[in-house]
C-alpha cells in the first residue's frame, strides 16, 4: 500500500563523517499535518533538508506521490509539489515582497497564483512593494509561507515558524497554517514548541539525537504532558 | 553609507550617474580652452567604458559563483581574433561584431559546463587556478594560430573620420564604442531588473540554495550568467581589437585594470564596477596628459586611496573586505 503522499524509509544522512539521521522513517498522508518534534540539534532541519534534496541522504528511500525522489536535485523535487518554509525564513532581503513571491513561480499550475496568495494573506498585499529585509519577523514568516504557496505545493515543509515571534504573531501564523490544512495542503511541521504544533497536527514524530523516539497520534502525545516533558525536556513545554 | 542595492534602484542610480557625469563633462569640455584636456577626458571615458564592461562581466561571474575568472581577458582576445578572421575573409564588420562574441560565448559555455562547474563546490582558489591555466594555454594557442605579433584590425570605413559635436570633434570609432558599451550596460541593467530571469539571478547571488528550493534550476542560472559575462567580454574584445590592437595578450592587458576597477567599485556591486571603470579610465588618461610616466600606476594609486578611505570599495558589500 502506498497511499501516503510522502513516504520516508530508513533515511540515513551525514554531515561529513558524522551521522545525523539514523534509519528515520516517516509518512505524511494527503492533507495531513504531521509534527516533527525534538530538541535543538535533534536533526529536524536535517530531515527536511534531506527530503528536499538540499542535503542528499546517504541511503534510504524518499517517495513523493509514489515516485522515488532521493538523489534528485532540489529544484526537481520542489517542482513535484514540495514547498519549503525554511528555518529563519531566508528572505531575499533586497527584493520586494512581490518579487519574493515571483521567484517561486516555477510553472506548476494550480489554484495558488500570486493574486490568490495576496488575497489570502492581505497583509502581504499591503506590503507588496516593501523590501523583504524591512518586514517584521511575523510579516517575513507570512511571506515565507506565501512564497512556498505560489508553487502550488501538495506538501509544505515548515521549519520552526514560531521562532523569534511574539505570541500574538505566532497565533496568526498558526491560524494561516490551519487554514492551509483546511485547504487540503499537507504539512510536515517542525517545531521546538511541541504543544503548539500538536494543536494542529494529526500525528507526531519525535526525534532525539538521530533516531525517532515517538511516532503516533498528536492528540495522545498532547494529552500526556509527562511524556512530552520526558521526550522534549521541561523547558520546551509552553502554551 | 549606501550599499549597492540591486533592483530598480540600480537603473535609477545608473541614470543619475550617467546624467551627472555627462553634465560634469559637458561643463569641463565647454570651459576648457585646451583641446588636449577635452580629448584626454573623452579618451579616458572610452577607456573607462571598456574597464567597466570587463569588470561588469567579472563581477557577474564572481558574485554568483565565486569564480574569479582569470581567463576573462583570453575570451576578449578570442572574440577579437574571431572577428579578425571573419573580416579578413571579407565578412561585414557589423556581422562580425555580433557573431564573434556569440561564438566566444559558445566556447565559454563549454568551458564553464565541463571544467569550471565541477569546481563550484570547492574553494574559489581552484577555479582561479583553473582559469589562470586556461588563459596561459589560450595565449599559446592564439600565438600558434595567429602569430606572436599583432594583426591589423581596423574599424570599417563608415566609422573612420571624426564627428563634430559643435564644441569639438570626436573620432567616430571612439564615439561608436562609447555608445555600444553604454547601450550594453543599460541592457544588462534592464535585464537584471526587469526580467524573471534577472530577478532569479539577483536572488541567487544572495542565496542560491533557497532559489533551488523554490524550484529554479540553478545550473541554468550559472550557465546563462557565465554566458552573459563572456558576451560582454566578447563585444568589448572586438571593439578593443579595433581600437587598441590585437595580439595574443591584448585582452589580458585590460584584465588587470578591470580587477582594479572591481576592487575600487567594491566587490559584489555591479554598479560599483561601472563607476569604478569610469574613474580608472579617467585617472589613467588624465595622468597620461600631465605625468605620462605615471599613467600605468595611476589606477593603483587611486585604488590605494579608495581602499584607505573605504576598505570595501566605493559600493562594496560590508564584510567582504572589512
Ligand atoms: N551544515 C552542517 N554541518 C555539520 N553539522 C551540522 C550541519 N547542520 C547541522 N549540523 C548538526 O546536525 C545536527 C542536527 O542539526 P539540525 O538538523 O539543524 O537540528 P534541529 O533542526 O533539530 O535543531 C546538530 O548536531 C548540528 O550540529
Ligand atoms: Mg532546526
Amino acid at each position: 500500500m502506498s497511499s501516503a503522499l510522502l513516504e520516508v524509509e530508513n533515511l540515513n544522512t551525514n554531515y561529513g563523517k558524522i551521522s545525523i539521521l539514523r534509519d528515520v522513517s516517516l509518512t505524511v498522508g494527503a492533507g495531513e499535518v504531521v509534527a516533527l518534534l525534538g530538541l535543538n540539534g535533534a536533526g529536524k532541519t536535517t530531515t527536511l533538508r534531506s527530503i528536499l534534496g538540499l542535503t542528499p541522504p546517504r541511503s534510504g528511500s524518499i517517495r513523493f506521490e509514489g515516485q522515488e525522489v532521493a538523489g534528485r536535485a532540489p529544484y526537481q523535487i520542489a517542482r513535484l509539489g514540495v514547498g519549503y518554509v525554511p528555518e529563519g525564513r531566508r528572505m531575499f532581503k533586497d527584493l520586494t515582497t512581490i518579487e519574493n513571491l515571483q521567484l517561486a513561480e516555477n510553472g506548476r499550475a494550480g489554484e495558488w497564483t500570486i493574486a490568490r496568495v495576496l488575497e489570502h494573506l492581505p497583509k502581504l498585499a499591503e506590503l507588496r512593494n516593501r523590501k523583504a529585509g524591512r518586514l517584521s519577523g511575523g510579516e517575513q514568516e507570512m511571506l515565507a509561507i506565501g512564497r512556498a504557496l505560489v508553487s502550488n505545493p501538495r506538501l509544505l515543509l515548515v521549519d520552526e515558524p514560531s521562532q523569534g515571534l511574539g505570541p500574538l504573531i505566532v497565533e496568526e501564523v498558526y491560524k494561516i497554517l490551519g487554514e492551509l490544512k483546511a485547504h487540503g495542503v499537507a504539512i510536515l511541521l517542525v517545531e521546538q514548541n511541541a504543544l503548539l504544533a500538536l494543536k494542529i497536527a494529526d500525528r507526531a514524530y519525535v526525534l532525539d539525537c538521530c533516531k525517532l523516539v515517538y511516532s503516533g497520534s498528536a492528540a495522545d502525545l498532547r494529552a500526556d504532558r509527562e511524556r512530552v516533558r520526558t521526550l522534549m525536556g521541561l523547558t520546551e513545554v509552553t502554551v | 553609507m549606501q550599499t549597492a542595492r540591486p533592483g530598480s534602484t540600480i537603473a535609477l542610480r545608473l541614470a543619475a550617474i550617467v546624467v551627472g557625469l555627462g553634465a560634469l563633462l559637458a561643463i569641463v569640455f565647454l570651459l576648457s580652452k585646451n583641446g588636449q584636456v577635452s580629448t584626454q577626458l573623452f579618451n579616458g571615458l572610452v577607456l573607462g567604458a571598456f574597464y567597466a564592461i570587463v569588470a561588469l562581466g567579472l563581477s557577474l561571474i564572481m558574485n554568483l559563483t565565486g569564480t574569479i575568472n582569470m581567463a576573462h581577458g583570453s575570451f576578449m582576445t578570442l572574440s577579437g581574433y574571431l572577428a579578425f578572421a571573419m573580416v579578413s575573409r571579407g565578412t561585414n564588420f557589423w556581422f562580425a561584431l555580433i557573431v564573434a562574441p556569440l561564438m566566444t560565448v559558445i566556447v565559454g559555455v563549454l568551458v564553464e559546463r565541463t571544467l569550471i562547474r565541477p569546481l563550484y563546490q570547492k574553494e574559489p582558489i581552484y577555479s582561479l587556478l583553473l582559469t589562470f591555466g586556461l588563459s596561459l594555454m589560450a595565449e599559446e594557442i592564439y600565438h600558434i594560430i595567429w602569430g606572436a605579433n599583432g594583426v591589423p584590425f581596423s574599424p570599417p570605413p563608415s566609422l573612420a573620420g571624426t564627428v563634430g559635436l559643435g564644441f569639438m570633434s570626436f573620432p567616430a570609432f571612439r564615439l561608436f564604442i562609447a555608445l555600444v558599451l553604454l547601450l550594453m550596460i543599460a541592457a544588462i541593467a534592464l535585464f537584471l531588473t526587469r526580467t524573471r530571469f534577472g530577478l532569479r539571478l539577483r536572488a541567487a547571488v544572495q542565496d542560491s540554495e533557497m532559489i533551488a528550493a523554490l524550484g529554479t534550476n540553478t545550473q541554468v542560472l550559472y550557465m546563462v550568467n557565465f554566458a552573459l559575462g563572456i558576451f560582454l567580454a566578447g563585444v568589448a574584445g572586438v571593439l578593443a581589437a579595433g581600437l587598441l590592437g590585437l595580439n595574443p595578450t591584448s585582452g589580458n592587458t585590460l584584465l588587470m585594470p578591470a580587477f582594479v576597477t572591481v576592487i575600487i567599485g567594491g566587490m559584489g556591486s555591479l554598479f560599483g564596477s561601472i563607476v569604478g571603470g569610469v574613474l580608472v579610465g579617467l585617472a589613467t588618461s588624465l595622468t597620461t596628459l600631465w605625468i605620462p610616466a605615471a599613467s600605468e600606476v595611476a589606477m593603483y594609486a587611486l585604488m590605494a586611496i579608495v581602499l584607505t578611505i573605504r576598505p570595501r570599495g566605493l559600493f562594496g558589500e560590508e564584510g567582504l573586505f572589512g
